[in-house]
């Protein structure tokens, strides 16, 4: 076989990326913030299942607009110390002057989550923080629990399957290119069965093409690829278990880790399933399959883990049907969106603590539980004096009066003195659901 | 609030009233007195503190460092603090205290004075790491350690200080503290309010005088219902909240709190158990049903303890509220 047509037909240009046209905008966008010194966020996550096209989207842009990209592959073990090593060479040579542009490519980076993970992860996210230079993360999985530390301050750019009539056309270009034909309905089939991954649709058809068999016998052959189940999936068999061996099964074939399932299992259940006394009882189980979980992680005793998959995966499902709890969409696990949308207030209210604690002379924790809530009622009263006294910054002060409005009618005098806080307080961000007001 | 005052800085009370010197130490008389002779004599030994929070560990620590260095004796590099659970590991701690105790200031005791804070918060491993730092450096360094439980502290280390208890504060006591600031603030203050802030912080001065200052930014004159409501407004507000969101079974709205309560404001778990336990206690629910919660509540806190997951077991809890709090059951 001469020449991977994956990579003879790999775009050289942007507009050559087939579909996920507001993916490849966001990723413009981003890259130009870099190109003024203004990035929005160091780095950028590519995330969607193989074959969508999102390491082409960085070497075919590197390749329009003059980068070298220096590709390191995360599942690599030593993958942070050589992912520091770059970083910081890229730095001295940019201030070297005369260099071409460089970003760093981080493949596979959901390929960490194995075995030295937390280093790795751990070595990574602060090199984001601190990077000269663009570093780009390619994930198929983007929910995996380890990776938290890389989701937060990267920007995360989603891709999508591809439309089958989007692979057919493209496979036609390749074809004529290559000057051969193909019936279109051979073509759609390829499409169809590459359930939108573009890679290996044009695989494919390449093998197709150069086996010379005849397309029927050939599509036997190949067959269709085990795609990995989606969360969905898993989540679909789980809540619709009805014995404890279809929960076990539901479990454990799962190409998910046992935390990934518990959060995803977790959060939906408060879509699926309304009556108290039910979730009542699921929470019991759940929180029984997440003590043996956690002790299986403590103790390191992995025999215990056969106590966990069978009622992680059933207890929905049973307790779901027990009650005829109809269910809804399922949906991202909402824990994930919450720290997203409160990080913002998080980090205010962990730089406002660390200067009470100093002045204090009190650890970050107790700074929190015994201070805190005093500082918030008198800020909330119109105390501005307080603020002084720790040199809190307006952010920080929004982050821990909260979205509550200050509610008495006599604060108001107060109130002109603290016009920072009140302006920001309807500004501040509100965590989904939070409460209004008293 | 006065206005005028706007742009002047507030110091917390507990600053501003804080104990200088030993002898403005409250309560802990046999503990002071030990410590004064200690003083007097300059033999100062390791000395571990214990005792509940708020009753003045911290502060005696500090007041007997100035006693004992002068007013002067953190610029002057005679003591350093440091806080146990705000340290990353015990390789920091090691580090920290070498750096401190390498030299020996001039015209000091011959020795500096190295206060852990919340000692309580290692590890067993660490601890036994620590008695080693402690034995390293106890030419040049005295070490205090001060911890809620002593049970928590290790044997080796136990025998190695001279032991401290300092006992929760008494009534009579803490109500001469507010007294006293109440003089020094122009605050009105009845008598009954006075037993309301002992109630409800039990014998925790620095909770104690936190709420009155709370409480002033209401009103200048105190009185037991503004002490409840405010005390309503800094603590219960948000567990109580939530307890009643789970009593109402709105479930989803109790997830949110019980997120916005772990991971937004920086509280630890331990102390949100212990504010539901203690407002178990005075939820309108069958007394039998509270027992029963009681022991599911001792249940959550010692599997967060094991490493389970705390949201997961914490809202399992309140799921169980619902079912309790109604009487059928």
């Amino acid at each position: 076989m001469s020449l991977p047509w994956t990579e003879k037909y790999r775009p050289r240009r942007v507009s050559e990326v087939v579909g996920n046209e507001e993916a490849k905008k966001q990723f413009e966008e981003w890259i130009r913030g870099w190109e003024r010194g203004s990035p929005t966020h160091k780095a950028a996550l590519l995330v969607g299942p193989p074959g969508t096209g999102k390491t082409s989207l960085v070497l075919a842009y590197a390749n329009e607009t003059g980068y070298d990209v220096v590709e390191v592959n995360a599942s690599d073990e030593r993958s942070g110390e050589r992912l520091k090593s770059i970083v910081g060479e890229s730095v001295r040579q940019s201030t070297l002057g005369g260099t071409r542009r460089r970003m760093i490519l981080l493949d596979e980076v959901d390929g960490i989550a194995g075995r030295e993970a937390s280093g790795g992860v751990a070595t990574i996210s602060s090199l984001l923080k601190s990077t000269k230079i663009p570093i780009i993360m390619v994930a198929n999985d983007p929910w995996s629990q380890r990776l938290a530390p890389l989701r937060e301050g990267a920007l995360m750019i989603k891709f999508n399957k591809l439309r089958q009539r989007e692979i057919v056309n493209h496979l036609k270009k390749i074809l004529s290119a290559e000057k051969i034909s193909l019936d279109e309905g051979v073509l759609e089939e390829i499409a169809r069965r590459s359930e939108g991954d573009m890679r290996s649709a044009i695989n494919d058809a390449q093998l197709l093409v150069s086996s010379r068999v005849e397309p029927e016998a050939l599509l036997e052959i190949v067959g269709q690829r085990d795609r990995q189940k989606s969360s969905f999936t898993v989540l679909g068999e789980i809540f619709s278990s009805t014995s404890a061996a279809m929960g076990r099964n539901a479990v454990q074939g799962a190409d998910m880790e046992i935390e990934d399932i518990m959060l995803w299992v977790y959060d939906n259940i408060f879509n699926q399933i309304h009556t108290p006394s039910a979730l009542a009882e699921v929470l019991k189980l759940l929180a029984d399959a997440d003590l043996n979980y956690s002790r299986v992680k403590k103790f390191q005793r992995w025999e215990l883990l056969r106590y966990v998959a069978p009622v992680l995966g059933a207890a929905p499902g049973i307790v779901k049907n027990l009650y005829g709890e109809k269910g809804a969409r399922f949906e991202f696990p909402t824990h994930i969106r919450f720290m997203q949308q409160t990080r913002e207030q998080r980090q205010n209210i962990q730089s406002g603590l660390a200067k009470i604690s100093v002045k204090c002379g009190l650890s970050r924790v107790k700074a929190a539980t015994e201070v805190l809530p005093f500082i918030r009622a008198m800020i909330r009263k119109g105390e501005t004096g307080i603020i002084k006294y720790f040199s809190l910054t307006e952010e920080e002060v929004a982050a821990i009066i909260g979205p509550e409005r200050s509610v008495a009618p006599q604060a108001r005098p107060a109130a002109k003195a603290a016009p920072a806080a009140q302006k920001r307080v309807t500004r501040a961000q509100r965590p989904r659901g939070a409460r209004r007001s008293l | 609030m006065k206005s005028g005052l706007a742009l002047q800085e507030t110091i917390p009370w507990i600053e501003k009233y804080r104990p200088r010197a030993l002898a403005q130490i409250i309560d802990q008389e046999a503990v002071v007195n030990s410590l004064k002779t200690i003083v007097s004599t300059r033999s100062v030994p390791h000395m571990l503190f214990t005792g509940p929070p708020g009753v003045g560990k911290t502060a005696t620590a500090h007041a007997f460092a100035s006693d004992l260095f002068g007013e002067r004796y953190v610029e002057d590099g005679h003591f350093m603090e440091i806080n146990a659970s705000d340290e990353r590991g015990i390789d920091v701690i090691r580090e920290k205290v070498k750096g401190f105790a390498r030299t020996i200031p001039i015209g000091g005791v011959g020795f500096k004075i190295l206060l852990l804070d919340e000692a309580d918060q290692l590890t067993a491993e660490a601890q036994h790491a620590f008695r080693r730092v402690m034995e390293q450096f106890s030419a040049t360094c005295r070490f205090i350690l001060a911890a809620n439980y002593s049970n928590r502290i290790i044997e080796p280390i136990q025998s190695r200080c001279a032991v401290f208890r300092f006992r929760p504060i008494e009534l009579e006591h803490i109500s001469k503290a507010v007294e006293r600031i109440a003089r020094g603030e122009g605050l009105q203050i009845a008598g009954s309010a006075v037993e309301a802030l002992y109630k409800v912080t039990e014998g925790d001065l620095r909770k104690c005088i936190n709420l009155l200052q709370a409480a002033s930014t209401y009103s200048r004159k105190i009185d037991e219902a503004l002490v409840y409501q405010v005390a309503g407004v800094v603590w219960a507000g948000e567990v109580r909240r939530l307890l009643e969101q789970a009593i109402a079974g709105k479930m989803e709205e109790v997830r949110n709190s019980l997120r916005t309560i772990l991971y937004v404001n920086g509280a630890s778990e331990r102390d949100l158990i212990s504010q539901i336990y203690r407002d178990i206690f005075y939820l309108s629910i069958p007394e039998k049903n509270k027992l029963e919660l009681l022991s599911l509540l001792g249940e959550v806190d010692f599997r967060i303890s094991q490493g389970a997951n705390p949201e997961i077991q914490l809202m399992m809890f309140l799921a169980h509220l619902y079912s309790a709090s109604k009487p059928g059951k």
